[in-house]
């Protein structure tokens, strides 16, 4: 094509925007998650995955909520001086998973590779959601996002979360506790409404988007055994991503 | 009444809006920064309040992107939303409080910006409208143009050639030159389109610095005066505003349209004979 004086190269390649639209079993890899709440032992449940999918012999690779080297010191910087709306919140979090997608879910996906995430889309759905953003528009926000091949949504109470939380620790911390939101003055007053708002929007989309449901009050053994029997059933006729033995 | 472009950001009021929101856009090079550096002089003299915003200035974003820029490994979906962050972060806690305290807020760049990069990088335009979906309408887009034979040289002899403005990131091995045009070019179609679709308001940017100015000032003055149209003529008349006009009857280079002021009427219509009528908008008629 010419245009003027210039040759103008060919027609630019469409990047893959919308990747989920090709499901998951598109590509030969698989995409396993972990949701819940802070403090109802999703973090715990996955590393324990992880070993045993490693020892399985499977290329496996973590990815965490909030991790891109690229965006997370922007957004450490937006928490730590409190520069954060809830349209900032939630467009700095999807930077972050966008690059992550980009750059490591969506090529390791292809390359074969057992992908763990902790803390997915859904995440982002019940906490912007639960700070007032529109619940399409957040939706839509992440519409380049892969689908898991199971997404694990951890099921406990608030108060059993809170008292896991302030056993390992001293306090809340502003986000986390949606003090940006102004429901209470009080820290732990706070994240309990705030939580609670998040947990209804997370029980809203386990029939929207097929969460698998774990009870996560059962002992640690029970829910990890429930799990493997899960992710072994995915695997079945992935044996080939299996780099070892 | 402000509106959106569809949904509404929480806790954003759009009933006391009062202020103008006024866009210069266009490609790189076609002279943005130089125009918005002497509006602000100007509107400033005239007695208004003015805030002057321009992309990667966010508090919150800013330093992030030059610094995620300084690599080469910035995906064009991370490199969309980054850029959005920055917007929405000026947006909320710049423009709306200025706008809200009655200021002119000249922005150096708008979302068609940034839709126009993530388009030309093949990001799924549904998807980048809806992101950007939350944007206040501005009350008007200056649409500096130039075309593709211009623009390129004066990008490239002004700054060199920039990684990011040559679209490297889209035809990688090609070299600069080869790239920068294939970009430029895509961007510009992409402009070119959204001007029909978000009634730009479309200038030559090719003519001299001083003239282009002259019309962005006789754009802004019909702009600030449509809220009370009865005082259009006497200010028009005035001392102050004399210059402007009569600068803007300067002959200019083709594709500009020549303003034809009626100094009786006090009206400013765009002259049929040079235009297809629409470059100026609909003609504020003046009882």
């Amino acid at each position: 094509m010419r245009l003027g004086p210039f040759e103008v190269l060919g027609p630019i390649p469409r990047a893959v925007s919308r990747p989920q639209k090709r499901a998951h079993n598109g590509f030969p890899g698989r995409l396993f998650v972990v949701e819940g709440i802070d403090g109802s032992g999703k973090s715990t449940q996955l590393s324990l995955l992880y070993k045993w999918l490693e020892s399985k012999g499977y290329g496996v690779v973590f990815s965490q909520w909030n991790s891109s080297p690229l965006v997370k010191d922007t957004t450490k910087l937006g928490k730590k001086k409190k520069l954060l709306t809830p349209a900032t919140f939630s467009l700095i979090h999807a930077t972050d998973f966008a690059d992550r997608t980009e750059r490591s879910i969506l090529p390791l996906l292809k390359a074969g590779a057992v992908v763990l995430c902790d803390r997915y889309t859904y995440t982002a759905f019940a906490r912007d959601v639960a700070r007032g953003m529109d619940r399409q528009w957040v939706r839509e926000l992440y519409g380049f996002a892969v689908q898991p091949t199971v997404a694990f949504y951890f099921r406990v109470r608030l108060e059993t979360a809170i008292g896991r939380l302030l056993d390992g620790r001293d306090g809340f911390k502003f986000y986390e506790a949606g003090m940006d939101l102004d429901l209470s003055d009080d820290p732990e007053e706070s994240f309990r409404l705030f939580q609670g708002r998040i947990i209804e929007e997370y029980e809203k989309m386990i029939p929207e988007f097929g969460l698998t449901v774990i009870d996560a009050t059962l002992p640690i053994e029970t829910q990890q055994t429930r799990i493997r029997q899960i992710v072994e059933s995915h695997l079945v006729k992935a044996a080939g991503l299996r780099i070892w033995p | 009444m402000r509106e959106t472009y569809g949904k509404l950001l929480p806790g954003m009021s759009l009933s006391d809006l009062g202020g103008k929101l006024i866009v210069i856009e266009g490609t790189d090079g076609v002279g943005r920064t130089t125009q918005i550096n002497q509006l602000k002089p100007w509107l400033e003299e005239q007695g208004h309040a003015v805030l002057d915003t321009g992309m990667t200035r966010s508090p919150l974003a800013g330093e992030g992107i030059r610094r995620a820029k300084e690599g080469n490994n910035l995906g064009r979906v991370t490199q969309t939303l980054f850029y959005a962050t920055d917007f929405f972060d000026r947006l909320e806690n710049e423009i709306v409080p200025a706008l809200r305290a009655g200021f002119i807020v000249l922005t150096d760049r708008y979302v068609y910006s940034l839709m126009a990069r993530a388009m030309v990088r093949g990001v799924d335009p549904e998807w980048v409208r809806s992101v950007f979906s939350v944007a206040l309408k501005p009350d008007a887009v200056f649409y500096l143009r130039l075309g593709i034979e211009q623009l390129v040289p004066r990008v490239v002899f002004s700054r060199g050639f920039d990684y990011w403005e040559s679209g490297m990131d889209l035809y990688p091995g090609y070299d600069m030159y080869d790239s920068i045009c294939a970009y430029q070019a895509a961007l510009l179609a992409e402009f070119d389109r959204f001007s029909e679709e978000f009634k730009f308001e479309t200038l030559n940017a090719s003519a001299a610095p001083q003239s282009v100015f002259s019309h962005l000032k006789i754009k802004i003055l019909r702009l600030l005066e449509m809220d009370s149209p009865a005082r259009l003529p006497s200010m028009l008349a005035s001392r102050a505003y004399a210059p402007a006009v009569q600068e803007a009857r300067l002959p200019c280079a083709a594709g500009v349209t020549a303003v034809d002021f009626d100094w009786t009427e006090g009206t400013i219509a765009a002259d049929p004979g040079h235009s297809n009528g629409n470059i100026h908008g609909p003609v504020q008629e003046v009882s």
